[in-house]
């Protein structure tokens, strides 16, 4: 039986508890005890507790991760002597304790159009790209965005496609590959970004000087 | 006129119909309690079925309706599984053109592998994360929709209840916000319920937290019928890790995975010995029922523990880690193992709802103007699911419930003045006094008892004298006060999940017999005049159960 500090920002302030037990589980496991023990509901989000869904993503010893796939001894024992902090994620309103909206995000994605208005084909060779993007949790990158840029023939579209993604890619993105490090999928972004940037920029030129 | 819709769920059945209904020019609020991208539907992993006869095996959309119906053991409602298969060709087209990236075969064609209860390869897949591609698909398009303001979401809703007129006819609901506990009433001509299986009462299993069987239990206390409940499928192959069983997909089994446990020192390979023919790929209540004799009856389990090896490592290295990435993901996460090098050991645990709310061919429920798809919904089953065939399920009721309506006619004169909205502030007033006594009994106490009683009696094996002490047991439990630390959901979730529990049990205790994922140790076998569906529905504050001919239509 190993014992932890566990820091907790939640609604009411920084809240720290002593947790004691098998140290060998994921954060969300952790907090479920802690809520038991103590008799107190600390509120966070989680849904499939085993990395599908994106649901619990925190800020745990200041970098964001997934609740339920990050173990609490990896990161309390070998990094931060016997401490953890668990925090709510930053860039968005907190709505209670650990939780987050993030409705922002989801209205940004509908509003860049990312659809194709015509029916999907198949990319044989594209096939395993599209595999690996749409496994983001939040379907930022979703499959259609690399369908789109080899597919779409509306013009109104790839106008208005064009124009978004240049402000966002272009202007934007500062390349810090920040974004590699943290994706809790592992999808290569920059990878991700050079197909998409290669398929589209360019078709988007030729399509609308036709 | 346009037609109002109200959908209850957005996992992939509520997604559908959304969508399909939003195609038909009619008007769509959704509501969910998070995200699509959150849903239980994004967790699965090995595939959806249709008899896409691709690889010269001569399938046809015939047999997979009776491969369907004899793994349901009869009670399947035979028209709707007729329309579900015969469909099946077709979503899966429909799938692909949405943009979904199934796994493809060398000549492009959608690929197909072979699952459990099935001699044909059938199964369509995406990698192993058929859910979630699909997922992503639909809802690239229900954005389309959204932004056309044809679909209009609600996220952070919760369901609390109907909103019946004096005739009983439905004519909206009644919703929570979880994060202002705000409460409102909305309207419509048509409420589709898409709230997936009843989770909760068997506290943590394979599926999603947010599943929790709130939604049916109290459709259950408004009057509607729910049908089989007594049917809940245990997957043969979960894992125990810190977090839960997870479940390791019957993919692994329909890529060549193999069980077996030690006998001497040596493997045995006792599915192969027992069902030469399909081995492994027997349907799931049969395999489990065999894992359970390994471990219990023979005391063969290995290392005397409840469990028998899943081995894949016969297997190529790249098959596990690209047709199965999610397996490989998940062994090597929750159980640091390398399923590439060492056999994963596995023992059936809760997975999947048969039964659920009563539902006819066309997904009508007894209420006029309600209609329930997905897992929440109870016609395609019967007594044991296929692998594969609640996906399917899932997109065809959302598909099927559009169609009708269109078609059907709606008179929309609701101007009345509802009591339900009044009743519903009442109790949250209540509840916020009962909040005050001390000495209140913790919520997670009573959730862990329901979990803990259901566990026990409505295992892989059910007698009556368990059944009937968890009856008991679970009447106790309804006049403890409880303590629900400062959230108002977990309250009533309570009283729902106490329902949803009992409803189980007594249909357990009705059904006098043997069949599929229902095994009665005093009943040993299956008995010709159980060929029904158990109804199960209040009268009067009493549980009241009868068996209804499979193929009864709603009368609306
Ligand atoms: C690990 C795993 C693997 C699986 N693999 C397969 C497979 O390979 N093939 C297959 O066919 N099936 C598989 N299944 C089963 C399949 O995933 C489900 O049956 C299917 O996704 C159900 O879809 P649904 O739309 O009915 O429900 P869900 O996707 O569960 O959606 C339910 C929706 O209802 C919402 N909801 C819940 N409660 C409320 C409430 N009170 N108020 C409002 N909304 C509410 C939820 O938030 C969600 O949006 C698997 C299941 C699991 C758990
Ligand atoms: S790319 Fe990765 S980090 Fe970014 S939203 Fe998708 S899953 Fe999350
Ligand atoms: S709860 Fe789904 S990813 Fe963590």
């Amino acid at each position: 039986m190993e014992s932890i500090t566990v820091i907790i920002k939640t609604s009411k302030g920084m809240k720290e508890y002593t947790y004691e037990g098998n140290l060998n589980i994921p954060v969300t496991t952790l907090l479920e005890r802690i809520n038991v023990k103590h008799d107190i509901k600390i509120h966070y989000s989680s849904s499939c507790l085993q990395g599908l869904c994106g649901s619990c993503s925190m800020i745990i010893n200041g970098l964001p991760k997934l609740a339920c796939k990050t173990f609490v001894n990896e990161e309390a024992t070998t990094k931060k002597m016997h401490k953890i902090t668990i925090e709510p994620l930053s860039k968005f309103h907190v709505v209670k304790d650990l939780v987050v909206d993030r409705t922002s995000m989801f209205e940004n994605i509908k509003n860049s159009r990312q659809w194709l208005e015509e029916e999907s084909r198949i990319n044989q060779d594209n096939l395993e790209f599209e595999y690996e993007a749409s496994q983001c949790y939040g379907a930022i990158l979703p499959v259609t965005s690399s369908k789109i840029s080899k597919q779409e023939s509306n013009m109104d579209k790839l106008k208005f496609l064009k124009e978004n993604y240049s402000n966002h890619f272009y202007n934007d993105c500062v390349k810090s590959l920040a974004c590699e490090n943290i994706c809790p999928m592992n999808i290569q972004t920059q990878r991700a970004i050079s197909i998409m940037n290669r398929h589209s920029i360019w078709k988007f030129h030729k399509l609308l000087k036709k | 006129m346009v037609k109002e819709i109200i959908v209850i769920g957005a996992g992939l059945a509520g997604l559908t119909c959304s969508v399909k209904s939003a195609s038909k020019n009619m008007h769509v609020k959704l509501f969910s309690p998070a995200h699509s991208e959150r849903s239980q539907s994004v967790m699965a992993m090995g595939g959806i079925n249709a008899a896409l006869n691709t690889k010269g095996e001569d399938d046809s959309v015939n047999e997979h309706y009776t491969d369907t119906i004899n793994a349901g053991q009869h009670i399947n409602n035979h028209n709707a599984v007729e329309k579900l298969t015969n469909d099946a060709p077709e979503i899966i087209d429909w799938l692909s053109k949405l943009g979904t990236s199934f796994t493809r075969d060398d000549d492009g064609n959608v690929d197909v592998r072979y699952f459990g209860g099935q001699k044909k390869m059938r199964t369509a897949y995406a990698g192993a994360r058929t859910g979630k591609q699909i997922l992503t698909a639909i809802n690239t398009e229900c954005r389309k929709w959204e932004y056309k303001d044809k679909i209009k979401r609600y996220v952070g809703w919760r369901f609390l209840s109907l909103i019946l007129d004096d005739d009983k006819v439905c004519r909206g609901v009644v919703m929570i916000n979880e994060n202002t506990e705000e409460i409102r009433d909305f309207y419509a001509d048509f409420v589709v319920i898409a709230s997936g299986g009843m989770n909760k009462v068997f506290g943590k299993i394979s599926g999603s937290l947010h599943n929790d069987g709130f939604v049916s239990g109290k459709l259950l206390h408004q009057g509607i019928e729910l049908a089989n409940m007594e049917m809940i499928q245990y997957h043969p192959t979960t894992i125990e890790t810190p977090v839960k069983r997870m479940l390791i997909t019957e993919a692994a089994r329909g890529e060549g995975g193999k069980l077996y446990t030690l006998r001497n020192g040596e493997k045995w390979y006792f599915m192969e010995e027992w069902y030469p023919e399909q081995g492994a790929l027997m349907p799931r209540d049969v395999v489990s029922r065999s894992i359970y004799r390994v471990c219990h009856e023979d005391d063969m389990g290995i290392d005397g523990e409840n469990k028998v090896y899943l081995d894949l490592t016969h297997l190529d290295e790249k098959t596990v880690k690209t047709k199965l990435d999610e397996v490989y993901d998940v062994c090597m996460n929750y159980l640091n193992l390398d399923p590439t090098r060492e056999p994963i050991p596995v023992y059936p645990g809760v997975h999947y709802f048969m039964g659920g709310i009563r539902t006819d061919d066309a997904h009508k429920t007894n209420i006029r103007n309600l209609f329930a798809i997905g897992e929440c919904s109870s016609q395609y089953h019967g007594a044991n699911r296929l692998g594969g065939n609640s996906l399917l399920g899932a997109i065809h009721g959302g598909w099927v419930v559009a169609d009708q309506l269109e078609e059907i006619s709606c008179e929309n004169n609701s101007s009345e003045e509802y009591e339900i909205l009044n009743y519903e502030y009442e109790a949250y007033e209540n509840w916020k006094e009962l909040q005050k006594e001390a000495n209140n009994i913790s919520s997670y106490e009573i959730e862990e008892e329901i979990a803990n009683i259901m566990n026990r009696t409505m295992g892989i094996y059910r007698t009556e004298s368990e059944l009937k002490e968890g009856l008991n047991k679970l009447d106790s439990l309804e006049t403890i006060h409880v303590n629900s630390h400062g959230c108002y959901y977990d309250y009533i979730l309570l009283k729902s999940l106490t329902d949803i529990a009992k409803a189980m049990l007594s249909s357990a205790l009705a059904r006098k017999e043997s069949r599929g994922a229902h095994q009665r140790l005093d009943y040993p076998e299956t008995n010709e005049e159980y060929l029904k569906t158990t109804v199960i529905s209040f009268d009067n504050d009493e549980l009241k159960i009868t068996f209804n001919d499979t193929e009864e239509r709603m009368s609306w």
